[in-house]
């Protein structure tokens, strides 16, 4: 278990690199085509939400995975939480702790 | 002599001018930190990963693939994508560092990160080099220091679901994503990789329907969205 987790660290801090070095040491004159800046910036955009989304709407079995999408599933409301306090800029570490709260308190209820 | 006077200026010039990131930069490595302990990997392996990969997103994001026993190449690759708009940084920064004693780039390189990025490109751009290193050590200092306080609470809490923790990895993704949407089409591009990786989710196991979700909908946005304004 703890090699395939240094694997991971490893194999994680050297594709890390690959996209922090290469243009800075060889000293890129120009700037990226402007396409590809666009394209750069919408990847988080685009896998944030990817990864979030599915971790909330989807209970995965081992027979299988359904959508978890019912108003008596803690998470959705931990969610909505989070898109209405950080819409509002509220301190991460505040919006964070709220939704956490949030899902514990139904669950405590439910 | 007097060089190295002005560098150590603006070195601490940049320090200075990112004291206002430390107390958040802080919080967020005592988040990972601490759930990343809960989620089952060791105090050596947090704070390896927080050194060897410095990139909170995308650490966020591989402890509960490694929790759940994800495949080492989906994590990695990932972790990749997530981490691609340093290309974009680095960009940026190249021409600062033109005159710059080259034997340091590759260690200057592993200290690129968004918010040093953006208090250097802030103050003045092309950015003024010594100050964007001088923000890089505010910003990896207080991020080291909050995963190791993290790595002290995180062992203190017994049963992560009953306070809700379980629920902390997606809300941070969440609140990071929607930290970054500015205007309509951002909001939609969001939601539609959102969408797109739920459908995936449900017929595809394991996590590719990251990548899958991220790329496509990305490489889409960039395609029928006006590039001028990038």
């Amino acid at each position: 278990m703890s090699g395939r987790i240094w694997l991971v660290i490893v194999g994680m801090a050297v594709v890390t690199y690959l996209t922090r070095a290469p243009l800075l040491l060889f000293l890129a004159r120009r700037p990226l085509p402007p396409r590809l800046r666009l394209w750069l910036r919408m990847i988080p955009l685009a896998v944030l939400p990817a990864l979030a989304l599915p971790l909330i709407l989807v209970a995965r079995a081992p027979d299988g995975a359904r959508a978890a999408l019912g108003l008596g599933h803690p998470p959705l409301w931990g969610a909505i939480v989070v898109v209405v306090l950080a819409s509002l800029r509220v301190n991460f570490l505040a919006t964070v702790a709220a939704a956490v709260a949030t899902v514990a308190v139904l669950r405590a209820l439910g | 002599m007097t060089q190295i006077g002005t560098a150590g200026r603006r070195v601490r010039e940049g320090l200075v001018a990112s004291l206002a990131l430390v107390p958040s930069v802080f919080v967020y490595g005592t988040v990972f930190g601490g759930l990343a302990v809960q989620a089952g990997l060791r105090a050596i392996e947090v704070l390896g990963m927080s050194l060897l990969v410095f990139a909170g997103a995308s650490q966020f994001m591989a402890v509960p693939m490694i929790a759940a026993g994800a495949s080492p190449l989906a994590i990695v690759l990932t972790t990749y994508i997530v981490n691609m708009r340093h290309y974009l940084m680095a960009a940026t920064l190249a021409p600062a560092f033109a005159t710059f004693p080259r034997a340091w780039l590759p260690l200057v390189a592993h200290g690129i990160n968004d918010e040093s990025f953006a208090v250097a490109v802030a103050r003045q751009n092309p950015p003024d080099p010594w100050v964007f290193i001088g923000s890089v050590l505010a910003v990896s200092g207080s991020f080291i220091a909050g995963v190791t306080v993290g790595i002290g609470l995180g062992g203190l809490v017994a049963d992560p679901a009953r306070w809700g923790l379980d629920f902390a990895f997606p809300a941070v993704f969440l609140a990071l994503a929607v930290s970054q949407l500015h205007g309509r089409a951002d909001r939609l591009v969001a939601l539609a990789s959102g969408a797109l990786a739920v459908l995936i989710a449900l017929w595809m196991p394991g996590n590719w329907h990251i990548i899958v979700a991220g790329v496509i909908v990305s490489a889409v946005a960039a395609l029928v969205r006006d590039a001028e304004g990038a």
